[in-house]
């Protein structure tokens, strides 16, 4: 099995990832024996930096964000589709013009679909019903 | 090179394609409910008139991906009717529902499309597109009221168990392609069965277990049924289910998976595990929706009898016990889930089994459906069920599977019980009407289940004509 | 034709008592009374052309059902089926009575539930197609398990349940051993067939046999029942209605000794052969444990059931006994206990709608209370008991006297059961009606409505008993006859 054979040439990679493991496991546990815990009110606080922080890590990012960002994801992977044709243009003659022409339509109706049921949208809700109010 | 034979082949596909593009461009101009329903009937009426045009070219294999054969058709023309059925429970159900019902019947389009292609599939490719098709779809569609905590919760459940039951399946699909360099079902069969090949097809097997909520990965199966909202769960328990099914078989009979016997060995543990825990499980469960989501656990571990004896009896007879097994199956779990669909008052489902006391009394004609559903899933011969067991019966006898089979009369025995016992809530004194759910009465929905009960009945007593059909559907 | 004729016109009344029910609650009762006289009526001409020089079959009705597996509606009648089909109807006619005032709600239900379990038991006994034969034999189950569960008495549900899961299990089991005769069937000559006669011949070897065999036997011995797999029958004829215990003890227990005699025996000769000394046995037991059982009961109802299931183990051991005299006494048996185990069922229905109870210990007495009521308990009890001139006793005679010859020592056994027959009978009679009487009691005797039933069947256990040669002769052909298929192509009459 020329598979095998191939593994045998990994050796090097696999030592050093195990050397990697060996130092992080390392200098995990050493801590653990040496120290001593003590828990006062400011040992869990960071102090390196010397600031105190503020406020939450997790950002809270407007929902219109996610849409917008896995359309983009969406429409970006088809277009590699277009990409394979376009390579082999010449062999899939005009049938694969017709395939590809359907495939771009479909993509286009989606687009339609996408863009007049608001997706699209960047605005919130309240800031849609403040605009309508302005018209 | 695909050419109009083809093309002519996959009608039923494209129509159902174009349908589901025409529905979407329909909603993008302007939302309405009715005209997207009328679209979505009319493009599933259309496919479903196209199939025999379509049988007449079969078999037919159309790119490597798909075999268009009379087996894949009568699934394709079973899930479309079932499609119909649903899209026509659908529109009642989300029209006082939902604000947008309108993307339910385009995420049910899809949804077959991904069934049609199971059905057909005779790649790995093929496979994994359909069943992606099929079960994205599903993702949304069980999550449609978005306002529900139970329905969010069961879409992501089955959201992201699906996502890493599909992981395996490529996993395995890619274990079987680097043995043997090839992704067709039919090279399969050549292939001697290495240690890869046979690690590769357990992990695809398991990744289809999950989708067709076998023991041990059934987990998701109660909540799934019971979050989605009724309709949803009919589509889910028989299209879904019936798809990968369908498809498990060719890949079985076309790859020759009966002749590594620790597969048939992890089938038939698979099996009996499913009829044995389905039906305990069932035993104690007061909800309604959870309690068929036990017995479809138990019906696809019976099910699995068809798919082991298939690699002793020969092909065409497995696929033939299959499809009427299906078929029976389609429209019972369909008329059961209708008549709750039916029942639901629009501010929750009628779930509980104290919903059911008394109904019939209340409300005589769901009652009957439903009782007459219950039976058939029971297998009370005059009903569709009778029939399916007896195929299971038989080719079980062919394939000589006594311990299987053994565990068939007793899973129906415990399933006795609790198919009679909501059977008996209903036919109690009802004790106060003013808790009772009320039927809205739609007339398509109830249409619907006129027909579904003229089915059940007329599959059990006469089932000379669609046998002579399945006959025809034979799996090469 | 006639033979769909008798079970379409029950289904038929079925649906319209149902339908009747709606204008007018009286009209079930008479709807059903009706269904039942015109089968009486279609079995007549039966009763004149059932002579031994028309051959063992009287009637054959075959038509193509599913021809893809070979099953047909074939549909038959000979001497046997015909005293069983008449024993039905009959009975059918006593439930109807005896639910006359008993039955005060959903009187359309009840009535259609009560019509098709009888179209179902013709059908069981008219069947010669297996697959059709257990349709029937399933679809009779589905209205009785209505009829005890909506119409019974304080624990009906698990009765009802109970019940159901018993015989549709073992049904499975027999549905089974069905499909896979008939696939050995198929091995040995490429066709599928599910028709009796078509089977009758098939090939099988030792151990198949004994395994197909078991699966009808355990399926018949449930609803005959045989001791191990009783317990359903004591819960399901205590909880059932009046009407209800009439035909689970007057008929549904007669389709599991049918299916024995008609089936398993002719079916798979070697295996039943081998068989036998275990089935005698546990007929044996049956009689002994269901009599000592019965003698240990204060409850009326369940006293009479198991009784029956004495009188059943007198069946199994005349069966299996394998010569005709025997046969010919099980045959008796049959008929004699579906009639005195109707009347008994009545009796302890009129009772227990009279005083709300069906305790012996809270009766005691009646007999100055209610003398007619009282005089045909007696009656049917020294029926039951196997008194000389009275119908059972012909039966119990004829199957010990054919048994003997087989085996001796098991029908030494099965004679005790001649001993506890008459203590449990009389206990009865004596905790009952004779006795203490308690308080005066204000109610009224048998009316004129239950009185004609009681002398229908009072009637035909006399006759039965004085001069059961009709009887036998009927039932000779189709018992002393080899089965076979040539017999069986003979056309309709």
């Amino acid at each position: 099995m020329s598979d095998f054979v191939q593994v045998s040439q990994l050796w090097p990679l696999i030592g050093y990832s195990a050397a990697v493991l060996v130092v992080i496991g390392a200098m995990l546990a050493i801590p653990r024996f040496l120290s001593h815990e003590r828990h006062a009110r400011y040992t869990e606080e960071p102090f390196e930096s010397g600031v105190v922080p503020v406020g939450d890590v997790r950002v809270r990012l407007a929902v219109q964000y996610y849409p917008v960002a896995i359309f983009f994801v969406i429409f970006d992977l088809e277009a590699i589709f277009i990409f394979a044709w376009a390579v082999a243009f010449r062999e899939a003659g005009w049938l694969g013009y017709l395939e590809m022409l359907a495939f771009i339509g479909i993509l286009l109706a989606s687009l339609v679909y996408l863009w007049r049921i608001g997706a699209l949208d960047w605005r919130t809700r309240r800031q849609r019903l403040q605009d309508s109010f302005l018209d | 090179m695909i050419s109009a034979v083809d093309l002519i082949a996959l009608l039923p596909l494209l129509i159902l394609t174009g349908t589901a593009i025409l529905a979407m461009l329909a909603i993008a101009i302007r939302r309405n409910h009715r005209l997207v329903f009328l679209l979505t009937v009319a493009g599933l009426l259309g496919a479903l008139a196209l199939v025999p045009m379509a049988a007449n070219m079969t078999p037919r294999t159309v790119t490597p991906l798909l075999l268009v054969d009379r087996y894949a058709l009568v699934f394709t023309a079973l899930a479309l009717a079932a499609g119909l059925v649903v899209v026509c429970l659908c529109r009642s159900y989300f029209g006082v529902r939902a604000d947008q019902p309108e993307e339910v019947y385009l995420l049910i389009l899809t949804a077959l499309l991904g069934a049609g292609v199971l059905a057909a599939g005779r790649h790995f490719a093929s496979f994994f597109l359909g069943l992606e098709t099929l079960s994205v779809s599903l993702f949304a569609l069980i999550a449609y009221p978005y306002r529900d905590e139970r329905a969010l919760e069961a879409g992501i459940k089955y959201l992201v168990l699906s996502g890493a039951a599909s992981g395996f399946l490529v996993f395995g699909m890619a274990l079987v392609y680097a043995d043997t360099g090839t992704l067709e079902f039919s090279a399969l069969i050549s292939a001697s069965s290495t240690l890869t090949i046979i690690i590769g097809t357990i992990l695809i097997v398991a990744a289809v277990s999950f989708k067709l909520s076998l023991v041990p990965f059934h987990l998701w199966t109660a909540d799934v049924y019971q979050g989605a909202p009724a309709p949803v769960t009919a589509f889910l328990a028989t299209v879904s289910k019936g798809a990968v099914f369908v498809l498990l078989l060719r890949y079985a009979v076309a790859g020759g998976l009966g002749q590594a016997p620790a597969l048939v060995n992890v089938l038939s543990l698979l099996a009996a595990l499913s009829m044995l825990a389905g039906n305990l499980l069932a035993l104690r469960q007061d909800n309604l929706k959870r309690l068929l989501a036990y017995s479809s656990i138990a019906h696809m571990g019976y099910l699995l009898i068809v798919l082991v004896a298939g690699s002793k009896v020969s092909g065409s007879f497995a696929a033939e016990a299959l499809l009427f097994y299906l078929a029976a199956y389609f429209v019972t779990t369909l008329a059961a889930f209708g008549t709750i669909t039916v029942l639901s008052p629009s501010d929750r489902e009628a779930e509980s089994l104290d919903d059911y006391a008394g109904l019939f009394h209340s409300h005589p004609w769901p009652a009957t459906v439903l009782a007459s559903a219950l039976l058939s899933l029971a297998g009370i011969p005059l009903t569709a069920g009778f029939v399916g067991k007896f195929y299971l019966f038989a080719a079980g006898g062919l394939g000589e599977l006594w311990t299987l089979l053994a565990l068939l009369v007793v899973g129906s025995g415990l399933g006795l019980y609790y198919y009679v016992r909501v059977i008996f809530q209903m036919a109690k004194p009802s004790l106060d009407i003013a808790g009772k759910p009320t039927a809205p009465a739609p007339l398509e929905a109830h249409l619907v289940l006129v027909v579904l009960l003229v089915l059940l009945f007329g599959l059990g007593v006469y089932p000379g004509g669609v046998i002579d059909l399945l006959t025809m559907a034979a799996l090469r | 034709m006639s033979l769909a004729l008798l079970i379409l016109v029950l289904v038929a009344g079925g649906m319209l008592a149902l339908l009747a029910d709606r204008r007018d609650s009286a009209l079930p009762r008479w709807i059903a009374l009706i269904a039942l006289i015109v089968d009486g009526a279609l079995l007549a001409p039966y009763f004149a052309a059932a002579t031994s020089e028309n051959g063992a079959w009287l009637d054959n009705l075959r038509w193509a059902w599913i021809p893809r597996f070979g099953i047909g509606f074939h549909l038959a009648l000979d001497g046997l089926s015909l005293l069983l089909v008449a024993l039905t109807v009959l009975l059918g006619l006593m439930a109807v009575a005896a639910s006359w005032s008993e039955i005060k709600e959903r009187i359309g239900l009840f009535h259609a539930n009560l019509l098709w379990t009888l179209a179902g038991v013709l059908g069981v006994f008219l069947a010669l197609d297996l697959f059709l034969f257990f349709v029937f034999w399933e679809v009779m189950i589905v209205p009785m398990y209505f009829l005890i569960a909506l119409w019974g008495h304080e624990n009906r549900a698990y009765a009802a349940i109970k019940f159901f899961l018993f015989t549709q299990v073992s049904g499975l089991l027999m549905l089974l051993a069905m499909v896979v005769l008939v696939l050995l069937h198929h091995a040995k000559t490429a066709i599928y067939t599910f028709d009796y006669f078509a089977l009758l011949g098939t090939k099988l070897d030792p151990d198949a046999a004994l395994w197909l065999m078991l699966g009808f036997f355990i399926a018949f011995a449930v609803k005959l029942p045989a001791v191990p797999l009783h317990t359903w029958l004591p819960d399901a004829h205590t909880q059932a209605p009046t009407g209800g215990s009439v035909i689970l003890a007057g008929v549904l227990l007669k389709t599991g000794a049918y299916g024995l005699l008609r089936f398993v025996i002719p079916l798979f000769p070697s295996a039943t052969l081998d068989f036998a000394p275990t089935a005698m046995a546990l007929g044996v037991f049956s009689i002994l444990y269901g009599g000592m059982l019965a003698f240990a009961q204060s409850d009326l109802k369940r006293l009479v059931a198991y009784s029956s299931i004495s009188h059943m183990g007198f069946v199994l051991v005349g069966l299996y006994a394998r010569n005709a005299l025997a046969v010919q006494g099980a045959v008796m048996t049959l008929l004699a206990h579906g009639l005195s185990a109707a009347a008994l069922f009545m009796v302890a229905g009129a009772l227990q709608e009279r005083l709300h109870t069906r305790e012996m210990g809270r009766m005691g007495g009646l007999w100055s209370d209610v003398p007619r009521l009282a005089a045909i308990a007696l009656f049917f009890s020294v029926a039951a008991l196997g008194l000389p001139g009275l119908g059972n006793f012909v039966g119990e005679f004829l199957v010990l006297a054919g048994a003997f010859r087989a085996t001796p020592t098991i029908t030494a056994l099965a004679a005790l059961g001649l001993i506890v027959a008459p203590v449990y009978s009389l206990i009865l009679i004596q905790r009952a009606f004779h006795g203490e009487r308690m308080k005066p009691r204000r109610i009224h005797d048998m009316g004129a409505r239950e009185i004609t039933a009681m002398i229908c069947l009072i009637a035909a256990t006399l006759a039965m008993g004085l001069y059961p040669q009709p009887l036998i002769e009927i039932a000779d052909a189709a018992i002393s006859a080899k089965p076979g298929p040539m017999v069986a192509e003979r056309s309709a009459p």
